[in-house]
């Protein structure tokens, strides 16, 4: 049992990281606590299902699956996460954050009103690439490989090339040099406002990649963005917002134990993630991996 | 070939620019001095493209700036030093230099010959290029502020009081950094900004003062002195 309360976490974590290193990025860059990131990860949930179910009902081969979960990520990033960006954010970056939380607050609402327009109140289950990758077995126990491998797989995956991005690439390093001064980054010319534009839709990507993937494992209702949201946040708040590997770990921490609460004390199941996250803080406020700003003289 | 007619320009609703004017050569070397808040780094900010300007023009080769954006300028051959070096923190020296060129994309040749050209001028820089940029005392930090802004400014570079804060020994360090700057790149434009006009009179041929945002003409001489309000 405490193995698979293991594996339930490795699998659980992989999908919140995806989640809260997005919201995480977004914050380090752009300063915004991004409440519509629950919508990103819904929608991109939906949207994936539905390509999975329509490749489905046209008979074509189930491998396909795998781009098309991709594909509706993608699509959801920069479509949603770009909009949102383009038309909302960019008037109240630099404004009171009660008001920015009010902006992403609000897009949230709306989102989550727009996606039972099109999608419906009914669930949606489209479990084919899960089926599809079948089970492993690990000290006999039976895992389905899609949870098991491939989340956690394309959880390092990100985290990998996430950092390879940021250390390693020239957008990477304007991203970089905007986070810690727009002005002087600017000034080096870095179009800070591309930056912004183009981190906010990764992030938008990474939860609608989150969501794409956890479409598979369960199904679909409205109010899964929430749920995840919020969990998301926790893990974001444990590692310091703003830090990548944080947030792996924390992630990782926050999913085995929620898991180990599933099995071991299923009444404390929803409140385990919380309970890390404030003796975390208790012990740290400024979160896991945050080192404190040393000054600048 | 950068020309400053009647700009004024305002932080949340105050005043910081009055119908400052001030024009700069090619190859010159121009002081402005004032005092802590006359208005020096708003200038400077203007001319970058960071402030709201509310009249007046800024002109670079006789085509007006105002519809240039911020991050275009530095394309036009204008490189900045600000006040404080704001170098980031995570990046080595090298990297912090390499930057500028990175984002206009300039080829690795391009990159290291410029390299090269800067550590001419500054040769401690080529001894601590691996060093974390966070690591750097205040005299080295201001060095690579210098060559970060040296990287992209082939024709002017805006340097926001450099010999702030720095020790004797390294503000004469500097300023020898400067005059085989100047030695190595006459074309170059320079416009420093300094409180202490004394540190400039050396090398600057023409001045101005800025006092409570409005720019006059001055000699670096004593009567610049009282200008600035400095005795």
């Amino acid at each position: 049992m405490l193995l698979l309360a293991a594996l339930d976490g490795l699998a659980y974590g992989s999908l919140i990281f995806l989640v809260a290193v997005g919201l995480s990025l977004i914050f380090g860059v752009l300063g915004i606590v991004n409440v519509a990131h629950g919508s990103f990860y819904a929608i991109g949930a939906y949207v994936a299902a539905a390509a999975v179910l329509a490749l489905g009902a046209a008979g074509l081969p189930t491998w396909l699956a795998f781009p098309a979960l991709l594909l509706a990520a993608a699509l959801v990033g920069i479509l949603v996460g770009g909009l949102v960006e383009i038309a909302l954010l960019r008037r109240v970056y630099g404004k009171e954050e009660v008001l920015q939380l009010i902006v992403t607050f609000a897009v949230f609402m709306i989102l989550e009103d727009a996606q039972k327009v099109v999608f419906g109140v009914q669930p949606y289950f489209a479990n084919a690439p899960m089926n599809w990758l079948g089970t492993v077995e690990v000290f006999g126990i039976f895992y389905t490989t899609y949870q098991l491998i491939l989340m956690p797989l394309v959880a390092a995956a990100v985290l990998l090339g996430l950092r390879f991005f940021l250390r390693r690439t020239s957008f990477g390093r304007a991203i970089v040099a905007v986070t810690q001064d727009r002005e002087a980054a600017t000034a080096m010319g870095i179009d800070a406002t591309r930056v912004y534009l183009i981190t906010f839709i990764i992030g938008a990507f990474l939860a609608a990649l989150g969501g794409a993937l956890a479409s598979a494992t369960t199904s679909l209702t409205p109010g899964i963005g929430a749920g995840t949201l919020v969990l998301s946040f926790a893990v974001a708040a444990t590692a310091g917002l703003g830090r990548i590997e944080g947030a792996a770990v924390a992630a990782l921490l926050i999913g085995l134990g929620r898991s180990a609460a599933v099995y071991f004390a299923p009444e404390f199941d929803v409140l385990i993630p919380y309970l890390i996250m404030m003796l975390v803080l208790l012990v740290r406020p400024q979160g896991l991996f945050s080192t404190v700003q040393t000054r600048k003289v | 070939m950068l020309e400053i007619r009647e700009l004024s320009a305002e932080i949340e609703g105050v005043q910081v620019l009055r119908r400052a004017t001030l024009s700069l050569e090619e190859g010159a070397t121009v002081a402005l001095i004032g005092r802590n808040g006359a208005g020096k780094t708003s200038l400077l900010r203007a001319i970058m493209g960071f402030m709201t300007v509310t009249g007046g023009a800024i002109s670079f080769d006789g085509k007006p700036l105002d519809t240039v954006k911020a991050h275009e300028r530095p394309r036009l051959g204008i490189g900045y030093a600000p006040e404080d070096r704001r170098l980031f923190s995570t990046f080595t020296i090298e990297e912090n230099i390499r930057l500028p060129a990175e984002v206009m994309k300039l080829g690795e040749a391009e990159i290291a010959r410029r390299l090269e050209r800067i550590y001419a001028v500054l040769p401690e820089l080529a001894d601590l290029r691996q060093r974390p940029a966070a690591g750097l005392s205040g005299g080295q930090g201001k060095m690579a502020a210098l060559a970060r802004a040296l990287m992209v400014g082939s024709r002017v570079i805006l340097l926001d009081e450099p010999f702030q804060g720095l020790a004797p020994v390294l503000a004469n360090r500097y300023a020898a950094a400067l005059r085989a700057l100047r030695d190595s790149h006459p074309d170059i434009a320079l416009l420093i900004t300094e409180s202490n006009p004394s540190l400039l009179r050396n090398f600057a041929a023409k001045a101005y003062a800025i006092e409570r945002g409005e720019v006059s003409e001055t000699q670096l001489a004593e009567s610049s002195l009282a200008a600035a309000g400095l005795h």
